[in-house]
């Protein structure tokens, strides 16, 4: 770096590190703050307020042994992995077809980025209608003449979750899109030149070319698309509430009902803690890998 | 792309063909919510009048004369403006030095305030609800405006930085030559330059400001409630008031599907962090 050029070095350090103050301070005090205020109360057996009585591990020994919250974290799992999933592969192919030079490709694309500018609550209640087997799309079918069709996830126990996976499809997969399109339009058009000469296969290109060229777009995606995946709890609420059963709750619903309707705060607060473990577990690996080797990049 | 050359007038109709098909299907909950709003709450629910029915405005008349639409929609309109112009004011500063006088941790840095996205709200919610009640601010536009700043200023800081980085550094150092002082090179030299970045990050944290249910439903009773609030407000069982329900939705997402008509470029330009050329 310029730092010798530069007599006022010292000044403009400081500078913008005043410049990231307030930025650090809220870090610190509510992320950091609340956080271990929460995971020091999760030792305690406090119900209806806040109360510093210790009971050690107890918490966490009720939280494994209660169904309700293995039923939680399976179905935030399932969620996850195939939001994560599908949202990447259909958000590409999505933008693979756009790419084609398709006539209307700006209608295209603001026809699919359009449900992203929803709300989740707008979202989770539309489809919650499009899904109701007395009026909403099985019932148009069915009223339309094919007598048997069955498609009403959210009233199967064992479909509900995918459901709920196809609101948040459909609400996020355009972003995906249009960020992957962004990154087709980056490659050059001799990439593809090349590989035509060489007679390579449009797919083998895509996959063993384009995909790895594309990398720092799928890393945007991803962080997108995972706090997305975070706050499914929004969608939930106003798509199916967690039912029928228990069949869609996920693990921030089960905090928030701890805490907020059945008065058991220590209960809550440790299953706050457990996710804040694991999305520990998840993002801290990743995040070392991707960006940890790269200090002396710019 | 290249592909196209060898593509035959069939392939060519079958792409457009799906195209139009996978646009169809994302277009017609949308569209079905404002067509049920225009039903009565009885007809919503009959399929038979799903196309064919007698459109009537008593669910916009009914929402605006009872339920206070207009009190939610200024609220909504005051917290996601001033939430976006703070996060802002913070976030270019931020972004200015971590674009042009990066250190060896900047990168960290900047990872770690993306992380906090990624943290649960529900681990902080209690003691944000304790500590906002004790001191008085549960339920006031001061708070929802600090939250949602506070809650957007990372993907703002992040779109921020990466419109900054692109600009040449030696456009901002030809400015310290000329002896102009830190506060001068962001308002006369990198704000002009980056305008269109940061007016993609104003209206994606707008956005994101209108749309947040978490907190704002949360933190909130009357005074400081948007409209997620009415929204969750007016829920009821299965069915129940359909179309009331469909009427609030639409006039909630409305301004932001107009808006996001008008600036679809800043749009799409903001979500693809510039990417888009």
């Amino acid at each position: 770096m310029a730092s010798a050029t530069r007599p006022n070095q010292l000044l403009r350090n400081m500078s913008s590190k005043i410049a990231s103050i307030p930025m650090a301070l809220t870090a610190i005090v509510i992320f950091v703050g609340c956080t271990l205020w929460t995971v020091a109360y999760s030792f305690t057996g406090s119900r209806l307020l806040p109360r510093w009585r210790w009971v050690g591990l107890d918490q966490y020994d009720r939280l494994w042994d209660t169904d309700r919250w293995i039923i939680s974290m399976q179905n935030l799992a399932i969620y996850g992995f195939c939001m994560m999933a599908f949202s990447l592969f259909l958000g590409f192919l999505m933008a693979a077809l756009l790419d084609q030079k398709i006539r209307g490709e700006n209608v295209f694309r603001t026809i699919f980025l359009y449900p992203y500018a929803l709300s989740f609550v707008v979202t989770g209640l539309t489809w919650q209608w499009m899904l109701n087997p007395s009026f909403g799309l099985q019932k148009v079918v069915r009223d339309w003449g094919w007598e048997s069709f069955t498609f009403a996830p959210l009233t199967n126990p064992d479909w509900a979750i995918y459901g709920v996976l196809m609101a948040g499809l459909w609400q996020g997969t355009g972003l995906v899109m249009v960020i992957m399109l962004a990154g087709l339009r980056g490659i050059d058009e001799d990439v593809w030149k090349a590989a035509r000469v060489d007679g390579i296969p449009a797919w083998k290109t895509y996959v063993y070319i384009v995909i790895p060229m594309m990398r720092p777009i799928f890393v945007t995606a991803i962080v997108l698309v995972a706090t997305a995946i975070i706050k499914v709890f929004d969608l939930i609420v106003a798509q199916t509430q967690g039912g029928p059963g228990l069949a869609t709750e996920v693990p921030a619903k089960y905090v928030y009902e701890m805490m907020f309707r059945n008065q058991n705060l220590g209960q809550g607060f440790a299953a706050s803690t457990m996710m804040l473990c694991f999305v520990l577990i998840i993002i801290v690996p990743w995040s070392i890998y991707e960006f940890g080797g790269r200090r002396n990049g710019r | 792309m290249a592909i196209v050359a060898q593509s035959s007038k069939y392939g060519r109709v079958s792409r457009a063909t799906l195209a139009w098909v996978v646009g169809l299907l994302f277009f017609f909950p949308i569209f079905w919510m404002v067509l049920t709003s225009f039903k009565t709450d009885a007809d919503a629910v009959k399929p038979e009048y799903l196309l064919f029915f007698q459109p009537t405005l008593e669910n916009y008349l009914n929402m605006t004369e009872n339920y206070d639409y207009w009190r939610f929609a200024r609220n909504s309109v005051i917290t996601a403006v001033f939430a976006t112009i703070f996060a802002l004011a913070v976030g270019i500063p931020c972004a200015y030095a971590m674009a042009f006088n990066p250190s060896r941790a900047t990168k960290d840095v900047l990872m770690w305030m993306l992380s906090t996205k990624m943290l649960p709200a529900a681990a902080v919610l209690y003691p944000m609800t304790f500590l906002t009640k004790s001191m008085g601010l549960f339920d006031t536009h001061f708070l929802i405006i600090v939250v949602l700043m506070l809650i957007n200023l990372p993907i703002v800081i992040w779109m921020l930085f990466t419109y900054f980085k692109e600009i040449p550094k030696e456009i901002i150092e030809a400015g310290q030559m000329d002896g102009v002082n830190t506060w001068g090179e962001i308002r006369e030299i990198l704000i002009p330059l980056a305008w269109g970045g940061i007016a993609s990050t104003a209206l994606l944290c707008f956005i994101f400001c209108w749309n947040e249910a978490y907190w704002t439903v949360r933190l909130t009773t009357t005074e400081a409630a948007t409209l997620s609030k009415l929204i969750e407000g007016n829920r009821a069982p299965e069915g129940l008031f359909f179309g009331r329900l469909s009427a609030v939705s639409t006039a909630a997402v409305g301004p932001i599907v107009v808006l996001g008509w008008f600036c679809q470029k800043q749009l799409v330009q903001g979500l693809t962090f510039g990417a888009v050329k």
